[in-house]
């Protein structure tokens, strides 16, 4: 209601650069969508969770999880489509800037989602804010890319082991100092049960051999991350072991 | 923006625009001194705009009022546009029944009385009519007394306006405010008192009297007005610019403007009871309802200790604020509309401290029955954003408000208290999870039905959804013992995931995954369901096969789910073709899914958008004897209920949507063809010259076009028509599936409610009595006695925490009846609309005479229906 403090003209000051029309086309698909960006998540965050917080804005019709391109795993945003455009504005107005899974989450208006938006852009296949990200945050895959190549670089070159990486502890979780107290981290239970690590094997599994290498190489990245802290949300869950066709075929067809 | 849009949007308060200071005097002085050279420029839109602000920011009136009054001495004409303008407005608002817009106002018409822009006569002759129509309408000879929710808003109208101008309006005019409040106190002796019952966020079981007796929200404002009267109209919620300036402000002129009028009500029912009354009187309750119940949750000694009429003011600014800053600008990122919602609701231009009184408006929102002006998850927000804002002092008054819920929740509404499982465990989600647990660590002494237990229980699963198991777990480590209530942990529970599973069906199964892997299609898979198994092995186990490993291959996320849903739907359809199958259905998927209630609810609601089941099916399912056992220990089956019938809901609402735009359609689509029609006649018969002779009709090549866009026209008349016609035969299959829903819904209530309440109260039964509903309060009487004996200790001893044996005595069979009918109380409350014109019907085949008169209660509190 409050138009009075909004100019009319400016409806979002993010322009999709992958937007096929003009700059009143992408403004009247914004005002129009039913679709919803969520950004700014864990990388551990479920579709249960983003359906149990989103569907309090309206019934959902279909959830988009963003992927790495490479691995395949959420790397931290998704499309949410509602069935009225009233629940798409409700869900921006009232959940946008709150929290879901300790991270306070940004919702917007999205022009639509069609297939190939659920992949990050970024060159390593993640988000291109991960790329060039240099803090360390584990609930989304640690340093940003760049970081974690020179990283891995160094350790080709001189750790066979324990090297340089060892001397380069991750900071711990600014995040949380900030609330202060040990609330909610660190627990040993963490590490229990945890079938996240299965998930990962059966992704990359279904990839085969041409990118055993990367799979190796994310594989001891994640190992060395967990080192430090323990992974997190083990609500990935594991079902049958034939459900990678599934995977792929919904990628498809989206 | 322009800097004087800036001065008058943020006039009042603190911020840049005024230097940070926080004088009324000087904004107005410095805004004044701007506006004035700014209506010397040809064409500004000022008048718009300050009548915008005026309207959305009602809490500034006074201010607004002043400057328009000190416009008024130098330029007449503007202050009379403003005048007419508002007068325009208010026609109009009346007009479509647009209750805030007519409130704010009229508000506005006081302000201007108060700054000598309006003659006083002139608001007194708004009153009046206002009145004149409400006496009109609850007048049983000639009004329609079924409409006394409008007559009563306009009385509270006028009500509301006295303590922005009460003072001057008995100076200036005291004979006709005398009039009008005599006007006033006749109407409220002619009137009915507005009862509660249905809609009261606690159910009043100590005093059954006590509702009947309790003013109701008119009363109350008169009592408050009068209150006012007595002191003098003095009061410290309505700041008073005007004095300052009252030197200046008496030497414009008085405007004054002609007479408003009221629309007229519908026809009378043919009488003052039975269902066309009843009909119409929800419709009007509906269009004018009551703006807020209030919440007495804190302890005297605790709320601010203000004036009545302080608090109903106060009340009034925060539900504007809620109202008109209603998150939209979010938009516009750079205006964190959200941000102004709470500053505006923390910087009140009043002279007390309101953070208790914020707290229970805000929470009397959230709990408003039927519904609150916007979505529970609103109000979530604001109180977030409130922490934030007063951190020091708001989360205490929240925890205050949680702990005073918690301990009247036997008594809480059974909407409202899934209301406050959603928004507290939303809440805390937003806040690390945090809080004392073990203050109600008590709670599993207490036995498994006891309401405090289930809230406990129902607010940790929906944590578990909001977050996950272990980071719950974590968060109750001060009352580790609270795990018992946590859901199980666990995934999935695949019937054929384990050896011990019957080796033919877990071949089957394993086959199945390996044609689903191969990518065969849904018919190959079901040609090989039909030769392999139902042949073979027969339908029961082909279902549980089929349906297990199906679900099985979708469990990995919900779109997994819709995933295989989409691609086999066929396949489930044929081996679920009739009501016992899809009961067969949703019994193994709450089978497969037993350890997570959130999965169980979501497959079904996602299989019914499939049409795999239907509404019907599941309202069965809901009560099988198995599920009937969980009605009062569990919000599982209500979920899964509630989700059943808004879907529904929603497929009908999503029709209504449609149909309206169609028909507009319809109406554009006619409109162009009969122009191109209207063009093609003027075109034939118009004269040619061709090849020298005249012929009938312009050029061929436009007569060729003209006569084949009138075709089109045509085509797409018809087209537009074909799809409403469509569109219409859907609504009103939907309708009476619907119908159909709704019967199934009170007869499955009534049958399970009827054998248990007979089982259990069977000897008052047999009190012969003529007057059922006496009857029904007496049986509510027994139970709740009970229930208020037992109210009291948790309160005493949840201060000292110590808490030994079952602190809770309603026994197990009284608490499922009174669960249960306290949702049979709320569904009947949040579609009463649906539910409304199928009522000669349901009261034929559900409500006779032999139902349970405690059921009827039920059915007719939550339909408001007398």
């Amino acid at each position: 209601m409050a138009l009075l403090f909004k100019d009319p003209n400016k409806i979002s000051a993010y322009r999709d650069r992958r937007f096929p029309g003009t700059q009143e086309e992408f403004e009247h698909a914004l005002l129009t969508s039913i679709t919803v960006y969520v950004g700014n998540m864990s990388f551990y965050t479920t579709e249960e969770q983003v359906y149990e917080l989103f569907s309090r804005a309206g019934e959902i019709k279909k959830i988009v999880m963003g992927l790495d391109k490479n691995t395949k795993t959420p790397c931290g945003f998704c499309f949410i489509m509602y069935y009225s455009r009233e629940d798409a504005e409700d869900a921006v107005k009232y959940i946008s800037g709150t929290i879901l899974d300790d991270r306070p989450i940004r919702v917007d208006f999205d022009w639509g989602f069609q297939e190939g938006r659920q992949w990050g852009r970024g060159r390593s296949g993640g988000q291109v804010r991960d790329e060039y990200r240099t803090d360390y945050d584990p609930d989304i895959g640690g340093y940003g890319k760049l970081v974690q190549r020179e990283l891995e670089a160094q350790r080709q070159l001189v750790d066979y082991g324990t090297g340089s990486l060892a001397s380069l502890p991750p900071v711990m979780v600014p995040q949380y100092g900030r609330h202060g107290g040990n609330h909610g981290h660190g627990g040993s239970h963490r590490h229990g049960g945890r079938d996240y690590h299965r998930k990962r094997h059966r992704e990359d599994d279904r990839h085969g051999m041409d990118i055993s290498k990367r799979t190796s190489d994310h594989e001891s990245r994640r190992n060395s991350d967990q080192d430090s802290r323990p992974e997190k949300n083990p609500r990935f869950r594991e079902s049958g072991d034939s459900d990678d066709d599934e995977d792929d075929d919904r990628k498809r067809r989206h | 923006m322009s800097s004087w849009r800036n001065l008058i949007l943020r006039i009042g308060e603190k911020c840049p625009e005024y230097g940070g200071t926080n004088d009324f005097k000087d904004h107005i002085e410095t805004c004044f001194g701007v506006v004035r050279r700014e209506l010397e420029q040809p064409g500004s839109d000022i008048l718009t705009f300050l009548l915008q602000c005026a309207e959305q920011l009602p809490h500034k009136i006074p201010l607004y009022g002043t400057l328009v009054g000190l416009l008024n001495v130098e330029n007449e004409d503007f202050a009379r546009n403003v005048v007419e303008n508002t007068q325009k407005n208010l026609q109009d608002a009346l007009e479509y029944g647009n209750c805030d817009r007519i409130r704010v106002l009229m508000r506005f018409l006081t302000a201007l009385v108060c700054s000598k822009v309006l003659q006083a006569s002139s608001l007194v002759v708004v009153f009046e009519t206002l009145l004149s129509s409400a006496a009109t309408t609850v007048d049983e000879e000639k009004g329609n007394p079924s409409w006394q929710a409008c007559a009563d808003f306009y009385i509270s109208c006028i009500l509301s306006c006295l303590p922005w101008g009460g003072s001057e309006l008995v100076e200036q005019v005291p004979e006709e405010i005398e009039r009008v409040m005599v006007g006033i106190q006749a109407y409220l002796s002619i009137r009915r008192r507005v009862s509660n019952v249905g809609v009261s966020v606690f159910e009043d079981i100590d005093a059954p009297g006590k509702a009947t007796n309790e003013k109701d929200f008119l009363e109350d404002l008169w009592g408050r007005i009068q209150d006012l009267s007595n002191n003098g109209w003095k009061l410290d919620s309505v700041p008073r610019p005007q004095l300052s300036f009252e030197a200046q402000l008496v030497a414009g002129k008085s405007h004054d403007f002609g007479p408003i009028s009221c629309p007229e009500q519908p026809d009378p029912p043919a009488a003052l009871s039975g269902i066309s009354f009843g009909k119409q009187k929800h419709e009007a309750e509906l269009k004018y309802p009551q703006r807020i119940r209030r919440l007495n949750i804190f302890p005297a000694n605790k709320t601010e200790d203000l004036q009545s009429i302080d608090r109903f003011v106060v009340e009034e600014y925060l539900l504007d604020v809620l109202l008109f800053l209603n998150g939209w600008s979010f938009l516009d990122k750079e205006v964190d509309d959200r941000k102004e919602c709470a500053a505006y609701m923390v910087g009140l231009p009043v002279p007390f401290r309101y953070e208790y009184l914020m707290a229970e408006t805000i929470f009397s929102q959230l709990l408003l029955l039927p519904q609150p002006p916007f979505k529970p998850i609103y109000y979530t927000l604001v109180i977030i954003d409130l922490c934030k804002a007063l951190p020091g002092a708001f989360p205490a008054v929240v925890a205050g408000a949680v702990r005073s819920l918690f301990d009247r929740i036997a008594e809480l509404d059974m909407e409202c208290r899934t209301r406050l499982i959603l928004w507290f465990s939303h809440h805390l989600s937003n806040f690390q999870f945090i809080w004392p647990w073990d203050e109600w660590s008590y709670v599993l002494d207490l036995p498994k039905w006891a309401p405090q237990r289930v809230f406990v229980q129902e607010v940790l699963e929906r944590e578990v959804r909001l977050s996950y198991w272990d980071k719950v777990k974590q968060s109750i480590e001060n009352a580790p013992a609270l795990e018992e209530l946590l859901p199980p942990k666990g995934g999935p529970n695949f019937k054929y995931g384990a050896d011990d599973s019957d080796k033919i069906e877990l071949a089957l199964s394993a086959e199945l995954k390996s044609m689903v892997k191969g990518r065969q299609t849904a018919r190959e898979v079901i040609s090989w369901m039909e030769g392999s198994i139902i042949a073979v092995q027969g339908w029961e186990i082909a279902l549980r096969v089929v349906v297990q490993t199906l679900l099985d291959i979708g469990s990995k996320s919900f779109t997994h789910l819709i995933t295989v849903l989409e691609r086999y739907w066929q396949v489930i359809a044929k081996i679920c073709p009739d009501q016992d199958k899809e009961i067969m259905l949703i019994n193994e998927v709450s089978l497969y899914w037993k350890n997570s209630a959130q999965l169980t609810a979501l497959t079904i609601d996602r299989m019914m958008g499939y049409r795999l089941l239907s509404n019907l099916a599941i309202v069965k399912w809901v009560f099988t004897p198995t599920n009937i056992e969980q009605f009062h220990t569990s919000d599982r089956l209500w979920e899964i209920l509630r989700n059943a019938i808004s879907k529904t809901y929603n497929r009908i609402t999503d029709l209504r949507k449609e149909i309206s735009y169609l028909k507009r359609s319809v109406l554009s689509a006619e409109e162009a063809a009969s122009k191109v029609k209207a063009e093609l006649e003027l075109a034939e018969s118009k004269l040619t010259l061709m090849d020298g002779e005249p012929v009938l009709g312009e050029n061929p090549v436009r007569m060729k076009r003209l006569k084949s866009s009138a075709e089109r026209a045509k085509e797409e008349v018809v087209s537009v028509y074909e799809s409403l016609e469509a569109k219409e035969a859907l609504l009103s299959r939907a309708l009476d599936e619907n119908e159909a829903l709704f019967l199934s819904l009170y007869k499955n209530f009534s049958n399970v409610l009827m054998e248990r309440l007979h089982g259990l109260l069977g000897n008052n039964m047999l009190r012969k009595s003529g007057k059922a509903d006496a009857m029904a309060i007496d049986l509510e009487d027994s139970s709740a006695m009970e229930l208020d004996k037992e109210s009291e200790r948790p309160q005493k001893s949840s201060s000292n925490g110590g808490r030994t044996g079952s602190g809770y005595s309603v026994g197990e069979k009284d608490q499922w009846c009174l669960s249960t009918l306290g949702y049979v109380k709320a569904f009947s409350r949040q579609y009463a609309s649906e539910i409304w014109p199928h009522i000669e019907k349901l009261d034929a085949e559900v409500l006779t005479e032999e139902v349970h008169p405690l059921f009827r209660k039920a059915v007719y509190s939550g339909l408001r229906r007398e």
